[in-house]
């Protein structure tokens, strides 16, 4: 009896151990100085461009023999959350980081350096300043722009004979009737991702409120609501038109379905953004694309803007005993040669800075369309940062919801709102 | 007499002394700092640390209808899988015991998705059931393959189920095979003697005669599937809407996508003492029942 209780009781704290084990609460720096020369470590999720960070990191090292770069990549959301917090309980705290701004960066803010004084600070681009500016004070440099719309196949929508493009909601109902009656599939949905439609595809029905941030103040003070919301209702309706027009299962199919449908021409639309340039070009290089916005009711001037955001900043921990270094390579990445070829060549980025320039091959069809809007400032910035904590995997359920027919657009919104007042500081 | 406490007293601080430390550094103190912060309203990265006493147990008693969905979720999942995982091992055990010639081909293949990670596990599944059902379903039409899976509520359910039996039942079939080669030949012959049916061999001589090995099936049966996480995550990670969430991904998700730590921390205490408690009620009732033959 004693052996098995001993069993027993080992069993359940190792069960504990999973949660708990990441506390902690020591808080030293990183970076290790041998000799002369000083490591800085880099820790980000871009799993893409891991080859072309490390490429970058020997050519750097060749200028400043002095600083070694080493980055480490954890790639995906959450995770990269949780390691990150891991690392700084551990006392293994990284130089450099990535922060997504607003309510990320609040709450990373007493580890963070204010970089105002650097030289490419008044460079950024005016969206692209704004997630990690707070007081005056700019905190991080953003790494690119992304931007998603409606990713559509111009050679399909000429085929089928739509010769204007649909700017508002019945304009794209009118579309995909046509595309459904050519016996393609209009929209290619992968709603089983939750990023997909809780931080991005919901975007429209906050970017477009005539003052975005009072209206998210007001959802935390609980003087606006969600239900009645004419942008949410106009949302659900966007919603239930690419569920009906489009493939069946959406919430078993993920984005490298959706990708392959899109590609391989069996769907006309998918809602996307510039980052899937490059498996749509592994799939199917000569594909004709554009981006159409995604319409909330009929105001078509209104409706035509894309949504842009900002994946991630580059941060530098204020407690590390190398910041001057790690300054010195953000600067050299985006103000020496190397650095800006890299940054369009090979991450092909959107640049987040004005003096980087890249050209339309660079950046690839769905780039190039979504830098004109954001050189026109036809932009509706993301608004997901700003946020309450994990409310937008707290949206996607609830969309899920609605998309497997659980509850009804009202519903949907009462949700909604309840998944905000759940989460709310 | 002294120099025999000494000799008692050296062995053990040599041999489990070490253990010991490392048992204390890895997990009891974790434990400890890990029931601190369940009355705090730490987000995982600010220096400041807020006693709030029991707000956030509170908290999730009145107000966290996600938490009790999927606490109701993880039990039926953990009935479903004890009973499934401990009947197939069972009987993959008593059919493996008998004299096939392939039997340790068959016990091989059997126990080798144990040895194989769950994360990785769930993501050759999640690729079967979302790709391969369907192509089968379309080559066959049968319903059964053209069911959504892992789409909706019940075939996300019942898909964790399936993997999760599948995995574990084959390092189960080895304890019950362990203990079956251990019945006595004796006692099964005089049963047959006396002309006892297969079933009331089953029933009569072999069930008790096994129960040690029972006990300690149902017991890890219990905690893994109370446990379960991995397969949860690469499966369904949760979805769709939240209604296959195991509390263990619960719990990760409100300390490390919510960052509410303090919080987090809270709901794994008490999951801690609802698994304690039934396990510890389990372990008694099967120890219970063991016999000597």
């Amino acid at each position: 009896m004693n052996k098995k209780m001993t069993m027993l009781s080992l069993s359940l704290v190792l069960a504990m151990s999973i949660v708990l084990s990441a506390c902690g609460s020591s808080n030293e720096s990183g970076g290790t100085a041998k000799g002369d020369v000083k490591t800085v470590t880099i820790f980000q999720f871009k799993t893409e461009i891991v080859e072309g960070l490390n490429e970058l990191a020997v050519e750097f090292n060749k200028e400043y023999p002095n600083i070694k770069l080493d980055i480490q990549t954890v790639g995906g959301g959450a995770d990269y959350g949780a390691s990150l917090k891991t690392k700084f309980a551990a006392g293994d705290a990284p130089d450099i980081f990535s922060n997504g701004g607003y309510a990320e960066m609040e709450m990373w803010l007493d580890k963070l350096e204010d970089l105002s004084d650097q030289a490419w600070v008044k460079d950024l681009v005016p969206l692209a300043a704004e997630p990690m500016t707070k007081d005056g004070k700019v905190y991080g440099m953003a790494m690119n722009l992304e931007g998603f719309g409606y990713i559509y196949n111009k050679d399909i929508f000429a085929k089928s004979g739509i010769t204007e493009l649909p700017k508002t909601y019945s304009q794209l109902e009118a579309a995909a009737k046509t595309l459904k009656a050519a016996g393609i599939t209009p929209f290619a949905n992968a709603y089983q991702e939750w990023w997909l439609i809780g931080n991005q595809g919901i975007n429209p029905a906050f970017a477009q409120q005539p003052d975005v941030n009072a209206f998210i103040a007001g959802l935390n003070d609980g003087s606006v609501k969600i239900p009645g919301n004419e942008k949410f209702a106009d949302w659900a309706k966007l919603m239930k038109l690419t569920m009906d027009y489009g493939n069946k299962n959406p919430l078993t199919t993920d984005y490298n379905t959706q990708v392959s449908l899109f590609a391989s021409g069996e769907a006309a639309m998918m809602q996307e953004g510039n980052w899937a340039q490059v498996q749509i070009d592994s799939i199917n290089p000569d594909l004709n694309i554009g981006v159409l916005p995604m319409p909330l009711g009929e105001d078509a001037e209104a409706n035509d803007k894309l949504n842009v955001g900002i994946p991630a900043n580059l941060v530098i921990n204020k407690e590390s005993d190398v910041k001057e270094e790690a300054k010195t390579f953000l600067n050299w990445l985006v103000t020496s040669d190397i650095g800006k070829e890299y940054i369009v060549k090979k991450f092909k980025f959107i640049p987040a800075l004005s003096t980087i320039i890249a050209t339309p091959e660079d950046m690839g069809d769905i780039g190039t369309e979504v830098y004109n809007y954001v050189q026109a400032d036809k932009v509706l910035g993301l608004q997901s940062s700003k946020y309450p904590d994990g409310v937008t995997q707290e949206f996607a359920s609830v969309i899920q919801q609605y998309i497997a027919g659980k509850i009804d657009a009202s519903a949907w919104e009462t949700g909604m709102q309840g998944a905000w007042d759940k989460l709310k500081k | 007499m002294g120099s025999k406490r000494m000799s008692g007293w050296w062995p053990q601080l040599v041999f489990v002394g070490p253990v010991t430390i490392f048992f204390l550094l890895i997990m009891i103190i974790p434990f400890l700092l890990g029931m601190y912060y369940s009355f705090t309203d730490w987000n995982g990265v600010a220096g400041t640390v807020n006693w709030v006493g029991f707000d956030n147990f509170k908290q999730i008693f009145t107000n966290d209808a996600d938490f009790w969905s999927s606490f109701w979720f993880t039990i039926r999942f953990t009935v479903v899988g004890v009973l499934l995982t401990n009947l197939v091992g069972f009987f993959l055990a008593y059919l493996l015991t008998k004299k096939l010639k392939s039997r340790n081909v068959l016990r091989t293949i059997f126990f080798m998705p144990n040895v194989i990670g769950g994360l990785l596990l769930g993501f050759i599944w999640q690729f079967i059931f979302v790709k391969g059902f369907s192509t089968v379903g379309d080559m066959t039409g049968w319903s059964f393959f053209n069911l959504p899976w892992l789409g909706d509520e019940t075939t996300g359910f019942w898909g964790i189920t399936m993997v999760f039996v599948w995995q574990s039942a084959g390092y189960l079939m080895v304890v019950y095979i362990a203990s079956l080669t251990n019945v006595s030949k004796e006692v099964l012959e005089a049963a047959e003697i006396d002309g006892a049916t297969r079933f009331q061999v089953l029933r009569g001589i072999i069930l008790p005669l096994i129960m040690p090995a029972i006990t300690v099936c149902l017991f890890l049966a219990i905690s893994w599937s109370f446990k379960m996480f991995d397969l949860n995550l690469s499966l369904t990670k949760g979805g769709p809407f939240k209604s296959t969430e195991s509390v263990a991904l619960n719990i990760y998700a409100e300390a490390f996508q919510n960052n509410r730590y303090g919080l987090g921390t809270a709901k794994s205490l008490i999951f801690f003492i609802v698994v304690a408690v039934i396990t510890l009620i389990q372990v008694r009732v099967t120890k219970s029942k063991e016999v000597e033959a």
